[in-house]
């Protein structure tokens, strides 16, 4: 069947492609804005996702996830003592300074877990293995953190001022956008990198930079890390900041979350999602982020409309005396809307396919080079499609109202 | 005689004569009605003036035509007699300032502007000096999408406009663009689309003015054609004096007047 929409299309090639580009820079605009947005605030919440925690309780004060005060390791032991409470691990996240090879610092934060638990990162290593952390002075960093931490592969082997730290593995998809570097490491070496073990240590100013070393402990040499090389053992005093709870089937959450609350002082319970939206709303909203990307996208929609309805128009500017046959000949307006807004909708089909096409492979590349997830839902592709659809059919109106105004009596001028 | 006596004759005089001319505009009523439905096209008293800015142009002064169903009407004339004005006024793309069109026996003066469509629609093929085709479209196409817009759809309408394209000779030419034809074979292939859905009248503006004279004749033989072989009413706007032999009848319009 013929289709004069789609002839009409078809017929200026070059035409066709400015259009098709101009609809493309919008839809992408829109949607890397979109994916960039979500990818960002998935980023933020990576690692309570990953985590297996039902509950998480955190000090009262707590703004998000990375922003929260200390509460001391004995919660750990009252939170097992909970009815409902099937088991409980202790997470601590600690600021410290990364110092490479080159003499060039990274702040740093560093995540202090059981490597043995069942709550905290299972599953998030890719090379190496959880139960390396239980080396002393060792970690495991995302894989996308390598070269802002001047570290080549697993082995390698920088500072953790004042600590030589080795690299023992390597994470994907762990590692906040918002947040500085992150870390993984046992609780005991967690607490050593942030300072909390002090005392025990043999320090020595060396050029100008402290450096930390118990007697035994050698990275160079081929000596055994014996237990006195070791980060010291953490006591119930010392700072952790969440106890992550798996609770028992069946149980109701929002009870247990006030019995937490009521057995560990100064704290507050949350659910696994609570801290998910809370860490991810207050970056996405609070920070203004979200503002700027929708004002990119916004400016995507404006520009596409712009050039979808000005190609329009000059389409049917062109064909305006065989617009005015049709009504001459008798067809009512809505036949010739119909011929106008199949042509927008194949424009927006046709400038939405190679669109997506080239987000999909856009965002397989930054995660690839830079680590940034450019992530495009489901949801996000359909609302894109349907503001796709929006924006040409809306572009659509202006040449619309060029049509209803032709006077068919222009069929008869030569 | 009285005054009253006067008053009263007087009375039944003028009473007669009321009745009698009620009785001849009754007549002259139902000798109209008559010709409106004796007659394809009656067209009484149209005028039109065109208001462009302060100024106004009278372009047609009380024009009155009526064309039998069956025939072959030339309208002629010097340029910017109107013609084309007219032609528009008949087939009810433009409404005149006054008077009145009856196509077909429907008054179509009275028409809303969606009847009127669905009336060209159903009733009016229309041929254009500029051909008006579809340039993205092939020569079915271009005849399909009138078929469409008719209600004849699929492979009905496929097959239909293969045949209206057999009708005017271009069979080996159904999937030409219009770019690819000549200025004969292009008006061959308007006369098809106008002839698309079988309309009683068919109304052409200038059809031979943009061809040669060897086109111009094979266009002005397939009019006569198809005007007598179905009965179709036709109405020609032209200045091609060889359309005067396959006319039934041929009107002259100068000055917004016509004259036989
Ligand atoms: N829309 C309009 N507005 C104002 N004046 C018009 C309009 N259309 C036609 N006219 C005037 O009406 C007159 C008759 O025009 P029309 O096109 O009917 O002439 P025509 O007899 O068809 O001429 P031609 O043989 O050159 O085609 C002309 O003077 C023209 O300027
Ligand atoms: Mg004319």
């Amino acid at each position: 069947m013929a289709s004069i929409a789609r002839k009409n299309l078809l017929e200026d090639i070059p035409r066709f492609i400015v259009a098709q580009a101009g609809i493309m820079f919008a839809v992408s605009l829109v949607t890397i804005q979109v994916g960039i947005l979500d990818g960002f605030g998935r980023s933020t919440v990576r690692l309570i996702e990953q985590s297996d925690a039902d509950i998480w309780v955190g000090a009262k004060e707590m703004l998000h996830l990375d922003v929260t005060l200390p509460i001391p390791l004995e919660r750990l032991i009252q939170a097992r003592k909970v009815t409902g409470v099937k088991h409980a691990e202790a997470l601590m996240s600690r600021q410290a300074v990364w110092l490479d090879s080159s003499d060039r610092i990274v702040p740093v934060r560093v995540w202090g877990f059981n490597p043995s638990g069942r709550l905290f990162g299972n599953g998030m290593v890719s090379k190496g293995s959880l139960e390396t952390l239980k080396e002393p002075y060792s970690f495991i960093t995302d894989r996308s953190n390598l070269a802002t931490l001047n570290l080549k592969q697993v082995g390698d082997i920088g500072k953790i001022v004042p600590f030589r730290a080795k690299l023992t593995g390597l994470s994907e998809d762990t590692q906040s956008m918002a947040s500085s570097t992150s870390l993984f490491a046992s609780l005991e070496n967690a607490n050593a990198f942030g300072g909390g073990n002090n005392s025990s240590l043999n320090c020595t100013i060396d050029g100008g930079q402290v450096e930390c070393l118990n007697p035994s402990q050698s990275f160079n040499g081929s000596k055994a890390q014996t237990a006195a090389s070791s980060p010291r053992r953490l006591n119930l005093a010392d700072p952790i900041s969440y106890v992550l709870v798996e609770v028992e089937p069946g149980q109701d959450l929002a009870k247990l979350k006030q019995q937490l609350e009521a057995a560990l002082p100064g704290t507050r319970a949350h659910t696994k999602e609570e801290i998910a939206d809370i860490t991810r709303a207050y970056w996405q909203q609070r920070t203004g982020v979200g503002f700027i990307l929708g004002l990119g996208a916004t400016v995507g929609v404006v520009v596409g409309m712009v050039v979808v309805s000005q190609i329009l128009y000059s389409s049917v500017s062109d064909h305006i005396k065989e617009f005015g046959t049709l009504k001459a000949m008798g067809a009512s307006d809505w036949v010739i809307y119909g011929v106008i807004t199949e042509q927008a909708l194949w424009m927006a089909i046709l400038g939405y396919i190679p669109s997506m096409a080239f987000c999909f492979a856009l965002g397989a590349w930054t995660v690839a080079a830079k680590g940034i997830v450019i992530l495009i839902t489901p949801a996000t592709a359909i609302a894109v499609f349907g503001v796709t659809v929006v924006m040409c059919v809306g572009s659509a109106l202006f040449a619309i109202q060029k049509v209803t105004h032709v006077d068919p009596a222009i069929v008869f001028k030569a | 005689m009285t005054a009253s006596q006067i008053n009263i004759t007087e009375f039944i005089k003028s009473s007669e004569r009321s009745v009698s001319t009620a009785r001849e505009s009754s007549v002259a009523h139902l000798g109209a009605l008559e010709r409106v439905r004796t007659k394809a096209v009656v067209a009484k008293g149209v005028e039109m003036t065109f208001q462009s800015g302060v100024e106004s142009s009278l372009v047609l002064q009380g024009v009155d035509l009526e064309i039998p169903y069956g025939e072959i009407q030339l309208l002629m004339g010097p340029s910017g007699s109107g013609k084309t004005t007219f032609l528009s006024i008949l087939a009810g793309i433009l409404t005149p300032t006054a008077g009145t069109v009856h196509l077909l026996g429907q008054e179509i003066t009275q028409m809303s502007k969606d009847e009127l469509s669905k009336f060209r629609l159903k009733n009016i093929g229309f041929i254009f000096q500029g051909f008006n085709l579809f340039p993205a479209l092939t020569a079915a196409e271009n005849v399909e999408v009138a078929l469409r817009m008719k209600g004849i759809k699929g492979s009905a309408a496929k097959r239909e406009a293969q045949d209206l394209l057999y009708q005017v000779g271009l069979s080996n030419r159904v999937n030409y663009l219009p770019r690819d034809l000549s200025g004969g074979q292009k008006q061959r292939v308007a006369i098809a689309r106008a002839l698309a859905g079988n309309p009683r009248l068919i109304m052409a503006d200038e059809p031979t003015a943009s061809l040669d004279s060897h086109s111009g004749h094979t266009v002005i033989e397939l009019l006569r054609d198809l005007a007598k072989e179905s009965n179709r009413t036709v109405l020609i706007v032209t200045h091609d004096p060889r359309l005067i032999d396959v006319a039934d009848r041929v009107t002259y319009l100068e000055d917004g007047i016509l004259k036989n």
